[in-house]
Formats: C-alpha cells, sequence, structure tokens
C-alpha cells in the first residue's frame, strides 16, 4: 500500500467570496477492521486506522472528526466552510500507527 | 507492533481521551472512566449511547436534521452518508457535535465531528462501514446543549464490518 496517506480534495471549480462552500476530501488508507481469531477471540493488536481528521482553513479548525473503525476504507469526508478570504484550506489526518498526512489547497476566488 | 516508540493502543487511546475531555469542557457530563476511553469501543448501541450521552434527553431532530443514507445499502463496507443540520451556525447559536451511531455495529460510535461557526453550515459527511441491517442514528448537540436525533433503518444486503 505505498499510496496510504495519499489524498484527494475536491472543490467546486468557482467559488466567490462568502460563499459557503461544500467540500469533499478522500484519503487512501486501509482502515483495517478488527479481526477475530477461530474462537471468535478479538485479536489484540495495534490496528492501523484514522483517528481525527482536522480541517482547517485561514488557520482556523473547522471541523475535527474523531473517526473509530467503522469509518471505511478510503474514506471519504464532506464539510463545508465559509470562504471568507483566499488561503490556505488545510486537512490533517492522523492514525494509529502515528502517521500523519495532510492536504492543502489554496482557496481562490473566481 | 513491538516497536515501542510508535503510540500503542493504549497511549493513543489515553491521548484521545484528553482530546475529549477539553473537547467538551462545558458539555458533555460523561462518566469520567468514559472520557478516558475511545470512541470505538465493542458494544452494543444501547450501551454506547448510555456511555457518550449518559441518559441525557434527544428530541426529535426530524425538522432540523437532514440525514443522507441509503435505505438499502448493498455494500456495507462503503455506505455515503451526510448529515446537514439547519443552523444559523453564529457563535451564538451553531451545532457543535454531530455523531453517526450505527447500533448493530461491533464498534457502533462511527465518528463524532466538532464543528466552529466558521464552518457556515452544519454539514458533514463520510463513507461509513454497516455490519448488518440495523438503525443508524444521526445526532446533534447545539451550542446550547440541546441534542437533536434522527434514525434511519438501513437494509444491509452485504455486511461490512468484518470485526
Amino acid at each position: 500500500m505505498a499510496d496510504v496517506g495519499k489524498i484527494r480534495i475536491r472543490l467546486p471549480s468557482s467559488i466567490k467570496a462568502g460563499d459557503i462552500v461544500q467540500a469533499r476530501t478522500l484519503v487512501i488508507h486501509p482502515m483495517e477492521r478488527v479481526e477475530r481469531d477461530a474462537q471468535g477471540k478479538l485479536v489484540q493488536r495495534n490496528y492501523s486506522y484514522i483517528h481525527t481528521v482536522t480541517v482547517t482553513y485561514l488557520g482556523k479548525t473547522i471541523v475535527t472528526f474523531e473517526t473509530t473503525q467503522a469509518v471505511s476504507e478510503n474514506p471519504f469526508f464532506s464539510f463545508s466552510f465559509r470562504a471568507t478570504d483566499p488561503g490556505q484550506l488545510k486537512i490533517q489526518f492522523l492514525d494509529t500507527t502515528g502517521g500523519r498526512y495532510e492536504g492543502v489547497v489554496d482557496i481562490k476566488f473566481s | 507492533m513491538q516497536d515501542s516508540s510508535k503510540p500503542t493502543r493504549r497511549t493513543m487511546l489515553g491521548a484521545l481521551g484528553v482530546l475529549g475531555v477539553a473537547a467538551m469542557a462545558g458539555g458533555l457530563a460523561a462518566p469520567r472512566r468514559a472520557a478516558a476511553q475511545p470512541l470505538g469501543l465493542q458494544e452494543t448501541g444501547e450501551e454506547a449511547l448510555r456511555r457518550v450521552f449518559g441518559g441525557r434527553p434527544m428530541r426529535d431532530g426530524a425538522g432540523a436534521i437532514k440525514f443522507e443514507i441509503p435505505a438499502i445499502a448493498e455494500n456495507g463496507a462503503l455506505v455515503q452518508t451526510s448529515v446537514t443540520v439547519e443552523s444559523p451556525m453564529t457563535p451564538a447559536s451553531y451545532v457543535k457535535h454531530v455523531w453517526i451511531v450505527a447500533d448493530k455495529n461491533r464498534i457502533p460510535v462511527v465518528f463524532r465531528a466538532t464543528l466552529t461557526p466558521e464552518a457556515g453550515r452544519a454539514f458533514v459527511g463520510a463513507t461509513i462501514r454497516l455490519g448488518e441491517t440495523g438503525d443508524v442514528r444521526a445526532i446533534a448537540e447545539q451550542s446550547d446543549g440541546t441534542l437533536l436525533a434522527v434514525t434511519r433503518e438501513v437494509k444491509v444486503t452485504v455486511g461490512g464490518c468484518g470485526g
């Protein structure tokens, strides 16, 4: 899984100042499921899954997701934000193996 | 995972707990033990609701919450959901948290989203897993502490939780 942590961010093609923008982000991640052995007992180990997603815009936190393994593999997250000024929209994913993945997109008005 | 430099499940949970406490500062009166625990536990839906919300009253949010989730999920491993809550999203009145809880999942709490007024609209979505047919709840907590909930029954053709 060389692609783990690859992030895509989708925004509307045209954003105007003051718009409430809906955005969608995808991260490539296995979001490992809990395993059970033949007896149905839980296999205790450190499962790799994303536990926190933080969206910041112009340095301010917009939305934080605290996620569990009930979120799908290669998950999509959607959220909205008020586009007040041009600037950076940053999305950070943290997983349980210490992985930290970041996607950045510049918000420009057209 | 023997490498001690990597965060273990335990340290991770501890960190999450601290985060949780910070986030809940004025809100949830959750028992202390619960605060130190992760969101995602193997438990029943009922236990999860009791643990997270501690029996706080929940109002029917049918008028305010738009919960989009398919009525029939052919593949439980990937179910598109989104939640929109009607709210002015001003510092005086906004939606603070949105939860999705799938009652029949072995890990019922799917996620908790924490919003700020800057979001402009109380809209969050994610692709989730559903283990089997059952109720899925979207629960919104407003900045004044009011809890609103809507429930949808989702039929799952092929379960996607495995665990």
